[in-house]
């Protein structure tokens, strides 16, 4: 079922120069959640990142993403196996400060203002000198008298960025961190992100967007049902599953010209409704030319892969949620 | 602990709008009603006056909504996940406790101070000062009965509309301790048995020990020092019960 992409993918090699610990270490991590029938979230979990290393971690919802972060984070023990974070326990290194984290939901409380809230975290964490330093960060200082009830959930997520960086941590553990948020704030998060991460940290964040995955994680770890399906470069992962849709208004379409698609490499399905084309397949850019040039089609538009696709490719089942 | 974040937490239960209406102006504007309507006539009660008898029943009322608000917005903070924050800070489950119980304390005291104020400030009269700090401490520390009763209602009702229906819950209970109209007869022999009645005797018993203020029934001393340390005892079973439960459904 686990696919490899890769057998030596270069950030082993980096990890490997480096005597320090992994930044992360998961060994054999099960959790199962006790119950009438009980819930086995994470189903034997092995994972190694260095230090500096930016990772994405995969899957849709209920794949065991968040419990196998909240585990990292020394907020949920697990049932059997091991979790490092820097060579050490997760409660002490997120006590510490050196692994931080934005939550998925909640979280805040709603009647503090935002000037407040990163206060009252910062006085915990004996930081109140970088109060000012991660809300200029997170975009957040012109929001300090306001609220927290009173903000965008984009807003709130930004807060939460912010109680991130205050203790200045190694490791940043993010959970689903634009979910809620509209395209712009999305992006204007991950940019925001992007400068955090060139100071050297490490930095795992789930998300079920490949798009997410895509721009910003070098490497990417694919979980379903609790395990890992695939562990190796993005990029890779993007040309095994490089599947992309081409959708055109060809006049008059027909078998023949249907048979004319197909016959292009790497083309997989052809579909036909009326005069609308769909293409399917790895070679967008061919399908493309020979639409618009030879056989008349207009309206075309090429979809991105999507994680449907990726997990259709990996393991030749249909995400079934 | 920490004092900045105990400010920060304090700060924001003072501002919040139904803290002082139900804690500060709802008891010091039923103290002034009933206080007035009843203590007209300065009457000599125990070791004080109508006046005092009104004013410290209002203070155990405004100390118990107090107790009771504090706790059910902590246990409420911890179901949202402000507890996850935290969990992410150098600040432990005791520290997070310790400073709940001083902003609990914080609260319950000033709810109390307010109608004791009012109360010295309109003419409710002691025969001794050792009554009024008497009165305050009893009034003060037993309303962390409450605390318990609103850790366990917010365990309950799992949502933001637990810290209201907790505090306005007090109500009911605080017409069975006797705290709003002298009960007698019946409704007294069930009341005996309601969260308050130990509560308010107690903390009337530098004033009255015991004696109702109609003169129907005396209570003794051993029968609401029981009343309050069984409710205490129930409550903290009830709270350890809802909580088990409550991380269960997780």
């Amino acid at each position: 079922m686990r696919v490899r992409w890769t057998r030596t993918p270069s950030w082993v090699k980096v990890g490997a120069v480096t005597t320090s610990p992994p930044a992360l270490s998961l060994r054999g991590v099960r959790k199962v959640y006790p119950a009438a029938s009980p819930v086995v979230a994470v189903d034997g979990i092995d994972l190694t990142v260095a230090a500096g290393e930016i990772v994405a971690v995969l899957g849709p919802n209920g794949a065991g993403k968040t419990t196998t972060l909240d585990m990292v984070l020394g907020l949920v023990a697990p049932t059997a196996g091991t979790v490092e974070v820097l060579g050490g326990a997760p409660e002490t290194a997120a006590r510490g400060g050196r692994v931080s984290a934005v939550l998925q939901s909640g979280g805040l409380l709603r009647d503090l203002t935002v000037g407040e809230t990163v206060l009252a975290v910062a006085a915990l964490h004996r930081a109140q000198h970088r109060v000012d330093v991660v809300m200029e960060r997170a975009g957040i200082a012109d929001l300090a008298r306001r609220k927290v009830r009173a903000c965008s959930g984009g807003e709130q997520q930004r807060l939460r960025f912010a109680l991130a960086l205050l203790p200045d941590p190694q490791v940043l553990v993010l959970d689903e961190p634009t979910a809620g948020m509209d395209v712009g704030a999305r992006r204007s998060f991950w940019e925001t992100m992007h400068e955090e991460t060139r100071e050297g940290r490490t930095v795992l964040f789930a998300t079920h967007y490949l798009e997410e995955a895509q721009a910003f994680a070098p490497r990417t770890v694919l979980i379903d049902h609790g395990r890992i399906l695939a562990d190796g470069p993005t990029a890779e992962l993007r040309s095994l599953v490089g599947d992309r849709t081409v959708l055109a208004t060809v006049p008059g379409a027909d078998d023949d010209l249907l048979a004319r698609l197909r016959a292009v490499p790497g083309v997989r399905e052809v579909h036909r409704e009326g005069d609308r084309v769909t293409v399917n397949g790895t070679s967008s850019d061919e399908v493309a030319r020979l639409v618009l040039t030879e056989l008349g089609g207009h309206d075309l538009e090429i979809a991105a892969p999507t994680l449907e696709s990726a997990f259709l490719a990996l393991t030749g089942e249909g995400q079934s949620r | 602990m920490n004092a900045t974040y105990l400010r920060i937490d304090l700060v924001r239960q003072l501002r919040d709008g139904m803290y002082i209406s139900f804690v500060i102006a709802l008891p010091v504007v039923m103290y002034l009603l009933f206080g007035t309507a009843f203590g007209a006539s300065a009457d000599v009660v125990g070791r004080g006056d109508t006046r005092l008898y009104v004013m410290s029943a209002m203070a155990a009322y405004g100390a118990s909504v107090g107790a009771t608000s504090i706790a059910a917005s902590a246990a409420m903070e911890l179901l949202q996940g402000w507890g996850r924050q935290l969990a992410l800070t150098p600040l432990r489950p005791p520290g997070f406790v310790a400073t709940k119980v001083v902003v609990a304390l914080s609260v319950s005291a000033v709810g109390a101070l307010a109608v004791m104020a009012v109360g010295a400030g309109t003419g409710a009269r002691a025969t001794s000062a050792w009554v009024w700090v008497a009165t305050f401490l009893v009034t003060w520390l037993g309303s962390s009965l409450f605390a318990l009763y609103g850790l366990v209602v917010a365990q309950l009702f799992h949502s933001e509309s637990a810290i209201g229906v907790a505090s306005a819950s007090l109500v009911v209970w605080a017409f069975f301790g006797n705290l709003f109209v002298p009960l007698s007869g019946t409704v007294q022999q069930i009341a005996r048995w309601t969260p308050m009645y130990g509560y308010a005797g107690l903390a009337r018993w530098p004033q009255m020990e015991g004696r109702s203020v109609t003169g129907t029934h005396v209570d003794p001393l051993w029968s609401l020092v029981v009343n309050w340390v069984a409710w205490a005892a129930v409550f903290a079973v009830l709270a350890t019960w809802a909580t088990r439960r409550g991380r269960a459904r997780q």
